[in-house]
């Protein structure tokens, strides 16, 4: 049951983007279609669940002096085997997602939960909040790009939905629509949560 | 002092670790990316010169010295195109300075003395603006234009067979991208006509 729960806050109720605004940078930057972000938002809950198994699992080994270069060296050596991986099973995706692969490594929302999460609790949960936390991303990424791409290219997914005679909005793939598209969803959530 | 040794060596075991597993992963996908990366290649030479079969670098002397000069200085690599076994066009890989960065361009220039396309393999411009230069219908504009005049962008429909209509918005990158092509065709013009 602990691990629907763990689930659940990850995805709702402390979701990274919509509720704790963290790993906002890639949110904003790769979420110019809705693809991107499922590629990002997975590739990113990857290296969250190895990070937070890993972390869990050494967490009585590892000095706490010395914890965030432990953490940043398990994150990183992840998010560099996603790289490869990714160079060398889906170039195209690998490609659009660009410099932003290499940056996982300083997304937030990984180490906030090594420190939080993983290091004060066992495997099968960390792997549950691992899981939960980065679908939560992902859904947050692919929610936004789809908004962005629908208004600001016509389609989702590559499929165009707008008919020819639509005029795509340039500013929602560019930076202000970013920022604009996410504004309006926090508010979306915030009215939602007000409600409940 | 010995607890800095004792945090000092379990950085090392954690290091040493991460060092050894990469390592695996490295040799384990090495050669699928080389094999994409040269897949890549191979596709965008296809579509710059399509009636060539195969393709086979370019290596001589000449090139390499002609490449060290600051003239031909964008060009990095050149590929002869051949077609049963006779060589019926060149395409050559030019990276000049674009609006976000430099672009990769690939060349494909026939013996009969035209352009026979261009395709852009890289690039660092803004997506909706300068990105746009890798849609077939920018690209297309390149098609079948001569090799005897160095080709001039404008930002209304061309009047004159050397020139080539601008992206809207994206002049930079179009004068860029016209600048990979152009030194393509003075390299051609100048080691294989």
């Amino acid at each position: 049951m602990n691990f629907g729960k763990h689930l659940k806050n990850g995805i709702i109720t402390e979701n990274p983007v919509f509720r704790m605004l963290l790993g906002m940078c890639p949110t904003l930057a790769v979420t110019t279609a809705a693809i991107n972000g499922v590629g990002m938002g997975l590739a990113t809950t990857v290296v969250l669940i190895g990070s937070n198994v890993v972390i869990s699992l050494v967490k009585d080994l590892i000095p706490s002096k010395i914890r965030i270069p432990a953490f940043i060296v398990v994150i990183a050596s992840f998010v560099t085997m996603v790289g490869m991986l990714m160079k060398a099973y889906v170039p195209e995706l690998d490609k659009s997602l660009g410099l932003f692969i290499p940056l996982i490594v300083v997304n937030c929302i990984i180490l906030a939960r090594a420190e939080s999460f993983a290091s004060k609790n066992n495997v099968i949960d960390s792997l549950a909040d691992g899981l939960g936390m980065g679908l939560g991303f992902t859904l947050a990424l692919t929610i936004l790009g789809a908004i962005r791409e629908l208004f600001g290219a016509g389609s989702i997914f590559g499929v165009s939905l707008m008919g020819s005679s639509f005029q795509p909005a340039l500013i929602m793939i560019l930076p202000p629509g970013a920022f604009l598209t996410l504004g309006l969803l926090l508010a979306l959530m915030n009215k939602m949560s007000q409600r409940a | 002092m010995r607890e800095v040794l004792k945090l000092a060596g379990v950085l090392f075991i954690i290091t040493a670790l991460a060092a050894v597993i990469l390592g695996f992963t490295n040799i384990a996908t090495a050669g699928k990316i080389e094999e994409q990366q040269e897949l890549e290649n191979l596709l965008a030479r296809q579509e710059a010169l399509s009636i060539a079969k195969d393709f086979e670098k370019v290596d001589s002397k000449e090139l390499n010295e002609t490449l060290k000069t600051t003239e031909f200085g964008i060009i990095t690599e050149v590929y002869s195109g051949n077609k049963d076994n006779e060589v019926v066009g060149y395409t050559i890989k030019s990276t000049p300075s674009g609006y976000g960065g430099d672009i990769g361009v690939i060349t494909g220039i026939s013996l009969e003395g035209k352009v026979t396309g261009i395709k852009i393999v890289s690039h660092q411009e803004t997506p909706g603006l300068g990105a746009n230069a890798t849609d077939p219908e920018f690209q297309d504009r390149y098609k079948d234009k001569t090799i005897e005049q160095p080709l001039d962008v404008v930002k209304t429909a061309p009047q004159n067979d050397n020139e080539i209509e601008a992206i809207t918005g994206a002049t930079i990158t179009s004068d860029a991208v016209t600048v990979g092509v152009n030194t393509s065709i003075e390299l051609y013009n100048k080691l294989f006509k």
